[in-house]
């Protein structure tokens, strides 16, 4: 399968990447910094029959979930019949209330979900997490094709992949879908964002705009951008990279300076699209995670085609004592925590640790999950010109448009550090792309 | 996209600035660096005067390397390379990567200039970059404004270089000429007597320096 063409041009890739800037931000000690990516030419490979069954379950999931966000917003039909408990809902963090009783346009709640899987080592894939607020990670493996094609064509004229270069136009028309009337524009906290590359990556590719909250303003009812010259344009659909507490200073967070003041009024009153929906930070919770193949059965009445990882939530008694009893074997996640922050391994604890986590763990038994550690199958990466497994995930996009479509790539994020399953980018982790072949 | 913000015609017109007075600085230094070199020992700080920057290097040989290199220098041209980056890095959507990537490459190259015996060659891959940034500019940036308001922005840089170094009258007739064809074609506000000031400047009898450089200053 491995084609040497193209790891011989690893280099020469990463070198491109760096000349169009494809960095990320991080902040150490209160200092922006921004750094490259590193990139692994081995792609990840899924077959066209892997891909289907993985396309056919992610579609599902999806779905399964903007259900679960109208019905919580909604009716909350989930928590009377009780598939769902209410403390697991109101008690998160991404539980707003004031999208209580709030329509996005055409209900469509999460237009870009970037879902993480694993695959173990018994080739079973597991969903490691729901990313429905705003997943970043698409722009990587789109720009690093390009990049790869134009190092080893040869190696493009032999597979026959899926091209995932046209993530632009899924994302184009998913916002076109939901847009009342005007521009469309992506919306920036501003470059010192840790994936700013990415919004001005995919505003490029798009064909949008790429404006900051200082650019647009409410009046009467309605968006506008404002041009140099202090004329305004409508603006319909907002794909917004700032985080649901930034957006709007008058309905979430008073002290947000890049959110643009009663956007959220008129979002409630279906004058702009917002992409994605305030909100959804209740179900991509890693609590609510628990109950998603549940909610695929009440919502679908369908069979969950995507499995869960075996996570135990220490809420219930009969969870807690299974934890306890197998407290070594698990990986526990604060449920409040992102980008592989708040992820300890039972395994690696000191006997002291184990004694704090555990009291902490049963005095705020809401706040944890634990979950089986999955034996991910390690994929190569090339390190100083020898092969080396290492841990990897996959984060897949599903985007809503029309019809739920998903993106036939992903990013396949990998730890650089043999010893590590965390692969975040802000954690030193490298990516690669990800080839579905296309028949 | 047809409309631009306020903040993207700064954007804009500072990286036009930038990336000129980088260009422009960057030959200067190289001339003066030659001459430093078995001529003039103490050039740098006729070169600091002409360009009316402080001058706070010890020796010829701390010029010779803080001034192309000190990031912490505002004014070194590291410094004004960076700016430009500033600029370009929040306007991606509107130069394109390709455009963009020419300013980073110019990074890349002023720290490989940096740890270089022979400076000024690896310098000269800056000014190829910086070139090849302006011609890409104008031949893949689809919207014209945007596109004039980066040319206006190095017209003034340049009015504003020329006239401090007391360059030939005609450098700054040539400039000037430019730069009233090409303002009034970007949709920017702009002081129009200022045009017509330095329009009759550059063709007065004596040349008057310190007008031409106060005029430019206050053109928007």
């Amino acid at each position: 399968m491995y084609d040497l063409d193209l790891f011989e041009h690893t280099d020469t890739v990463n070198e491109l990447l760096a000349r169009y800037g494809v960095k990320f931000g991080v902040y150490k000690n209160n200092v922006f910094k921004e750094q490259l990516f590193p990139f692994d030419a081995i792609p990840r490979v899924i077959e066209k029959q892997e891909f289907d069954w993985l396309e056919r379950g992610l579609k599902q999931r999806v779905v399964a979930l903007n259900l679960f966000l109208k019905d919580i917003y909604g009716e909350k039909k989930i928590i009377r019949d009780k598939v769902v408990p209410e403390e697991f809902v109101y008690a998160s963090s991404g539980y707003l209330a004031q999208c209580e009783g709030v329509r996005p346009v055409k209900d469509i709640y999460s237009h870009i979900s970037g879902i993480d899987l694993v695959q173990g080592k018994n080739k079973e894939w597991y969903v490691l997490e729901d990313n429905l607020r705003v997943p970043s990670g698409a722009s990587y493996p789109m720009i690093a094709r390009e990049l790869c094609r134009r190092s080893s064509p040869r190696t493009f004229q032999n597979y026959k992949l899926e091209d995932n270069r046209n993530y632009a136009d899924l994302l184009r028309r998913t916002m076109d879908n939901v847009n009342v009337g005007g521009h469309t524009v992506i919306l920036t906290p501003g470059r010192y964002n840790a994936a700013y590359f990415e919004h001005s990556y995919l505003a490029e590719r798009t064909g949008v705009h790429l404006v900051n909250g200082r650019e647009l303003t409410v009046e009467d009812d309605k968006l506008y951008f404002v041009d140099y010259s202090g004329k305004k344009e409508r603006v319909g659909a907002v794909y917004r990279r700032i985080s649901d507490e930034y957006l709007d200073p008058m309905n979430f967070n008073p002290e947000s300076v890049i959110g643009i003041p009663h956007i959220y009024d008129i979002y409630r009153k279906g004058n702009v699209a917002l992409l994605n929906a305030p909100g959804n930070g209740i179900a991509d919770d890693k609590g609510i995670y628990y109950f998603v193949p549940k909610m695929v059965k009440y919502y679908l009445g369908e069979e969950p085609i995507l499995q869960n990882a075996p996570t135990y939530l220490p809420f219930y008694e009969e969870d807690m004592r299974y934890v306890l009893e197998h407290f070594d074997s698990l990986v526990l996640k604060d449920v409040a925590e992102a980008g592989g922050y708040g992820v300890v391994f039972g395994s690696s604890m000191t006997a002291k640790q184990k004694e704090d986590f555990i009291a902490l763990l049963k005095k705020e038994p809401r706040r944890f999950i634990a979950q089986e550690v999955i034996d991910f199958l390690d994929i190569d990466i090339m390190e100083k010109g020898e092969m080396v497994p290492r841990k990897a995930d996959l984060r897949a996009f599903v985007l809503m448009a029309d019809e739920p479509l998903v993106w036939k790539s992903g990013l396949t994020r990998f730890s650089r550090n043999p010893d590590s399953f965390i692969v975040n980018s802000s954690q030193g982790g490298g990516f690669k792309d990800t080839w579905v072949l296309s028949r | 996209m047809g409309i631009i913000s306020l903040e993207q015609t700064d954007g804009l017109y500072w990286l036009g600035r930038y990336s000129e007075r980088v260009y422009t600085t960057i030959r200067l230094y190289s001339r003066s660096y030659d001459r430093m070199l078995d001529e003039n020992a103490g050039g740098y700080e006729e070169f600091c005067r002409d360009l009316d920057i402080p001058n706070i290097y010890q020796s010829s040989e701390d010029f010779k390397t803080r001034y192309p290199f000190d990031k912490e220098d505002p004014n070194s041209i590291m410094s004004n390379l960076l700016r430009a980056y500033d600029n370009a890095i929040v306007l991606r959507e509107t130069i394109g990567s390709e455009t963009l990537s020419y300013i980073q490459l110019a990074i890349y190259e002023m720290n490989k200039a940096e740890k270089s015996q022979a400076p000024l060659i690896e310098m000269q891959k800056v000014m190829d970059n910086i070139l090849a940034f302006w011609g890409i500019a104008d031949d893949i940036m689809e919207d014209e404004n945007s596109r004039n308001i980066i040319k206006v922005g190095k017209r003034v840089e340049r009015i504003d270089l020329y006239g401090r170094l007391h360059q030939p009258r005609e450098n700054l007739v040539r400039e000037v000429s430019r730069l009233a064809g090409r303002i009034g074609r970007c949709n920017i506000h702009y002081n129009e007597s200022v045009i017509l000031n330095l329009l009759e400047l550059v063709q007065a009898p004596e040349l008057d320096y310190y007008s031409i450089v106060y005029e430019i200053e206050r053109i928007l």
